[in-house]
């Protein structure tokens, strides 16, 4: 299919990873190891979801980092107030949905480029942190870690509910017209408004999702420790961005879908355990992560330069 | 008493800011009519489609639709009351295929609807077979071809199941073929109670369709007359309110010697194949044809846009290869482009930075900007050209569509060009302004420039070439003399005989 | 048809739209924040001396510490005025510091030397950013976003995240941490870069053809401009601007290593954008930034002399705060007109995050 050409090449690197380190360490594949990495990168999937759909409605979000650091230690605090899971997770959720509503108001309601709003809010929510918290750590209550489940129980509770999420936003993003409505507002917003779509309103309820998700992703990261670190979320935005680049979501809207983002996100998960295991510094991995972002972006250059036009 | 029209405008009224683009327009369109709309550029006419469809409010003014007077239009109500568009310029989604364009464009479905693809994929196919085109529903829009996306607009407007379809320059970019289907669909629609609002500037096809013409003038419309009882010279008084005869300034000097020979040149990438001719100094050279006969992708080449891959090129005795549009500019070509706001005027810059674009090497050779020349080489050519601007600080985008054209045209004089290629340079400029260009660019070969003229408007390129060199299929089909008889022009550019 | 002749202008440039303008009214902001700092922040101890805000010292200082922000800000601004961006610059003044320090301690050689070499670094660091861009006509954002993580990358690699260069001769030194002729000495090669870059921006043919790409990069081509080579000079030009500030920094410093310049690259946008470069091209000036970054430079240095802030002492993070929402804020009331008319003129039609042709 050459419509998933991106895609499927992806996969191809993917699976030559796996292979290569299935041959020279299959230590790789203990169950345990394995599962904590799943479970490390489980809300960076939930979060890799929303920034891809941000993408193909044609914006960007790199206030998502920001957004999850001040997710998690509000629901830390919260949860160190003895609130109940049940009611510290929709917190979190609608704290999340706020910012995003923020995003949202400036970007669709006020027009104003997205890269720069984000940028603002990443910067603002930030230092916000900084100068309440001066990078204390919250220590969490008993029951909270793991959702009281026990760590092996509880690391797959997270796995399975990220896949789930995954799965959901995908089947929505081809089956429901909503998503059809996301990818025509990223291809050609004034189309999309001729065609009775209402762009503004998809472009801030985009924002709205991608904070919700932020937010439900910094539960499922404070569920993974004892204590919530004020630095969390740090660099994730372009992490996440990465993952989704090398995916096959193009920045200029339209294109693209979430599997694709999956493929990406695990491909830059492996680097790193690869690199360990194949006995490479580690100080390696983020040079090699932008080498693998470039050589992404560039296979897409050379393939739509070769496409004519 | 015959039934409510389907649409009646009483006295609309639209300001973008200080600008009144409608002021008071009175309109009506019954079932089963082709209901023409013709005007000057700036006459209104977009505008009126605009607020029409609920693409843009109304300051002032009625709108009844069947007897029933609605405000507070958008593009969604709209479409639910029955009203569709088929824009000038395709408003398709290029990332979707054509399936899922069409059930986007067809009915806007609540955001959770679930979309049922095979029932998307089967209309899509019903409909482009209905109006005769071989287009694949799981083509991606981007690489359909501009006639074929028109016809899939087309394909839109028929499967809405619109009682008023609005056609806004439908023609514009489309070959005689798609033509043919356009009009069949036109006449389908009309014999099936449709109201279509029909928009051209082309007065052979309003007269052969329409049963009723409106004109607009100045965003008041100015007359509405059954198209039996109007010829072509009372159309044109209405639009422009005062007689402009549709006389070409003729050739007053015999040409000179060869300027641009062309050989065997082709560029595969374009589908140019095969194109050999000379063009003389003080000779305008007409390239006729249909749209996609390979006109503007000539043209492009010869500006070193897409680069020739077989054939040569000789300027002024001297093969040439041209990589570069700044190797062309070197070379003493100029080219005014088709499309004016996106290639001809920097909409956003002022018309003295537009101007002097081209010859910064020249007017500023140390790159040092020179404002004071700069500004007097300005005023000079908006004096020469008659530029109607508040001066050479006012925005490209503030012209009126004639006047930009001016500007671009300028922009290439400034060059002091040996030849100089105009890709429908008149495509969408009022009347007045339109004989205007005329003069200048015969007054240009005149003064010794090889002009190449590409037009659509055949009595443009008869009346006004010296030589026709008629294309089609990528290359060139005749090389005919100027004033030839349009129906042999015609008969070439479709590759039959006469 | 009579010709018109054209009226004089009035319009654009008379004096009251020129006091009105964006770069005016940052002008105004940066007036009443240094007043407001020099009364709130200025205070005397019990020794009788003056300190705070309002010393000289203190005003050398701010100078001082905004050279290198400021110096991204200005190759930051032809790249914003072409409709470009590069996130690159701070993990390349990274970059450049370590291969500076490397070139001078582990290479021998003499400073200028290395400082030339780390220059001719930069340079070719922005070389391939642009030649990703302009010949694979990848947009910007996301290639130089590739490049922030090489260039880091690259950075830690190389000195296994821990090396640290020190003990630079005082020769050198005297570039980041002594004055000449009155100033910090790094504000003079500040300015120098300062008028190079407001020349090639405002005064020459480059300019001209900056904010023709970043209008209209279509339009430019069809003009015959060589669209790919001035936005490669651009990006070059941003890559040896990203060294030089890399080079004062280790001066200032006194030590090269891997995690320099951190983050600066947000800074150095927020000081382009607050100083009125439109972020979708074609719009800008270079007073503009310098005003931008002098207002986040005040902002900054004016709140950690606040006693308030002191007791506190959460200066930083106070400052990044409200420099936020200060671009927020200069953001909101720019897009208040477009929300009140209704519908706007390009916006839509170009986005940062498209590529050039």
């Amino acid at each position: 299919m050459k419509r998933y050409f991106r895609e499927l090449s992806v996969l191809g690197a993917l699976g030559a990873i796996l292979l290569g380190l299935a041959i020279f360490a299959p230590a790789f594949y203990q169950p345990q190891p394995l599962l904590s990495l799943l479970t490390r990168e489980a809300p960076t999937l939930v979060v890799a979801c929303g920034v891809a759909l941000v993408i193909v409605c044609r914006q960007i979000d790199i206030s998502v980092g920001s957004i999850f650091s001040v997710c998690s230690v509000c629901a830390g605090l919260l949860a160190a107030r003895g609130w109940p899971l049940l009611l510290v997770l929709p917190a979190s959720v609608a704290l999340g949905a706020v910012f995003g509503a923020f995003n949202g108001v400036l970007v669709a309601g006020l027009r104003l480029p997205s890269i720069v709003v984000t940028l603002a809010t990443m910067v603002t929510l930030r230092q916000g942190l900084n100068l309440v918290r001066q990078g204390e750590f919250v220590n969490l209550p008993e029951g909270i870690q793991w959702f009281g489940l026990g760590q092996t129980t509880g690391q797959l509770v997270l796995v399975i509910s990220s896949v789930v999420i995954l799965i959901l936003l995908a089947l929505a993003m081809r089956h429901l017209a909503a998503g059809r409505f996301i990818y025509a507002v990223g291809t050609d917003a004034e189309a999309a408004r001729l065609a009775g779509i209402r762009p503004q309103l998809v472009t801030f309820l985009v924002f709205v999702s991608i904070g919700a998700l932020t937010g439900l992703a910094a539960m499922m990261n404070l569920a993974q420790s004892p204590q919530v670190q004020p630095l969390t979320g740090h660099g994730l935005e372009l992490k996440v961005i990465a993952a989704v680049v090398v995916g096959g979501v193009a920045i200029s809207g339209g294109r693209g879908n979430l599997w694709g983002a999956f493929a990406g996100l695990l491909l830059l998960a492996c680097i790193s355990p690869a690199l360990t295991h194949l006995r490479i510094e580690a100080y390696w991995e983020k040079a090699i992560q932008g080498t693998i972002i470039l050589l992404a972006v560039v296979a897409d250059g050379l393939r739509s330069r070769k496409g004519g036009n | 008493m015959s039934p409510a029209p389907l649409l009646e405008l009483r006295q609309l009224v639209k300001n973008y800011g200080g600008v009144r683009a409608l002021r008071g327009v009175d309109f009506d369109l019954r079932a089963g009519e082709v209901h023409a709309l013709l005007g000057e550029n700036g006459a209104g006419k977009s505008t009126l489609i605009k607020v029409v469809t609920g693409a843009h409010a109304p300051n002032g003014g009625t709108i009844t639709l069947a007897g029933q007077t609605v405000s507070g239009l958008t593009p969604a109500t709209a479409r639910a009351l029955g009203i569709a568009c088929i824009y000038q310029q395709p408003a398709l989604f290029p990332d979707l295929t054509v399936a899922e364009n069409l059930a986007l464009r067809l009915n806007v479905p609540s955001p959770a609807a679930r979309m049922r693809w095979s029932d998307c994929r089967a209309r899509a196919t019903r409909l482009l077979a209905r109006i005769g085109a071989e287009i694949s529903p799981d083509a991606e829009v981007r690489s359909l071809s501009m006639p074929e996306q028109q016809l899939v607009e087309i394909a839109c407007a028929l499967g809405s199941g619109a009682r008023i379809v609005i056609m806004d320059e439908p023609t514009a970019s489309l070959t005689q073929k798609e033509q043919h289907l356009l009009f069949g669909v036109v006449r389908d629609l009309r014999k099936n109670g449709v109201g279509v609002i029909y928009i051209s500037h082309r007065l052979e096809e309003i007269f052969a369709l329409a049963d009723r013409v409106t004109v607009l003038r100045d965003g008041q419309s100015v007359g509405t007359h059954p198209v039996a009882g109007i010829d072509e010279a009372g159309l044109i008084r209405l639009m422009v309110g005062r007689e402009v005869a549709p006389i070409y300034p003729a050739a007053e000097s015999a040409p000179g010697a060869v300027v641009l020979s062309l050989n065997q040149l082709g560029c595969r990438s374009s589908g140019v194949s095969n194109v050999s001719f000379d063009v003389r100094a003080g000779e305008i050279f007409g390239l006729g044809g249909l749209v996609g006969a390979g006109r503007t992708e000539l043209a492009r080449i010869l500006f070193g846009l897409t680069p020739a891959d077989s054939g040569t090129i000789t300027l002024g005795g001297q093969p040439l290869t041209l990589r570069t549009p700044q190797a062309a500019v070197a070379h003493g070509i100029a080219y005014v482009p088709e499309d004016r706001r996106r290639h001809g005027v920097v909409l956003d810059l002022p018309i003295a930075h537009n101007l002097t674009m081209a010859i910064h090497r020249r007017l500023f050779p140390t790159t040092w900007l020179r404002f004071g020349a700069e500004r007097a080489l300005t005023l000079d050519y908006i004096r020469d050209l008659a530029v109607k601007c508040s001066g050479p600080e006012a925005r490209g985008g503030s012209l009126s569509g004639g006047n930009q054209q001016k500007v671009s045209l300028a922009r290439w004089l400034a060059t002091k060009p040996k030849l100089l290629i105009l890709d429908e340079p008149t495509q969408g400029v009022d009347v007045g302004a339109k004989s205007e260009i005329h003069k200048i660019v015969r007054r240009l070969a005149k003064e010794g420039l090889a002009v190449i003229l590409i037009s659509s408007d055949l009595p443009e390129v008869i009346g006004l070439s010296d030589r026709i060199g008629v294309m089609g299929g990528g290359t060139l089909r005749a090389i005919l003399p100027g004033g030839s008889d349009p129906h042999v022009v015609m008969a070439a550019a479709l590759g039959t005989t006469a | 048809m009579a010709a018109t002749p054209p009226a004089p202008t009035t319009g654009p440039g008379t004096w009251k739209s020129r006091l009105l303008s964006h770069e005016m009214l940052l002008f105004y902001v940066l007036i009443a924040l240094w007043l407001f700092f020099y009364f709130a922040g200025t205070t005397v101890n019990r020794r009788g001396v003056t300190v705070g805000f309002g010393t000289l010292d203190r005003q050398f200082d701010i100078l001082r510490h905004s050279c290198e922000i400021g110096l991204l800000a200005l190759a930051l601004t032809p790249i914003i005025i072409t409709a470009g961006i590069d996130l690159s610059v701070g993990s390349l003044l990274g970059l450049c510091a370590i291969l500076f320090g490397q070139l001078w301690h582990d290479g021998g050689l003499p400073i200028p030397v290395a400082a030339g070499l780390t220059l001719v670094i930069g340079a070719l660091a922005g070389g391939l950013n642009a030649i990703l861009i302009t010949a694979l006509r990848i947009p910007p954002l996301i290639v130089t976003l590739g490049t922030y993580s090489l260039f880091r990358g690259l950075a830690e690699a190389l000195t296994r995240g821990s090396i640290t260069y020190t003990d630079f001769p005082a020769s050198f030194l005297y570039l980041g941490q002594e004055r000449w002729l009155g100033l910090p000495t790094q504000a003079w090669i500040l300015f120098a870069v300062a008028i190079v870059v407001g020349v090639l921006v405002h005064r020459t043919t480059f300019g001209r053809a900056f904010r023709t790409i970043g209008f209209s990069p279509e339009g430019a081509r069809y003009a015959g401009i060589p669209v790919a080579r001035r936005l490669a000079l651009a990006y070059v030009l941003a890559g040896s601007i990203a060294a030089l500030a890399a080079i004062i920094y280790t001066a200032r410093l006194g030590q090269a290593k891997a995690d320099a310049g951190t983050g600066y690259e947000l800074f150095a946008i927020t000081a382009v954008v607050l100083g009125g470069t439109s972020i979708f091209g074609g719009k800008g000036s270079v007073i503009g930034t310098l005003l931008g970054v002098a207002a986040i430079a005040v902002l900054k240095n004016g709140l950690a002399c606040l006693p308030v802030v002191m007791r506190m002492n959460a200066a930083e993070e106070m400052s990044g705060l409200l420099t936020g929402a200060l671009l927020l804020f200069a953001l909101s009331v720019g897009g208040m007109p477009q929300l009140w008319s209704g519908f706007r003129p390009r916006a839509s039609a170009t986005s940062p995050l498209l590529p050039p042709p």
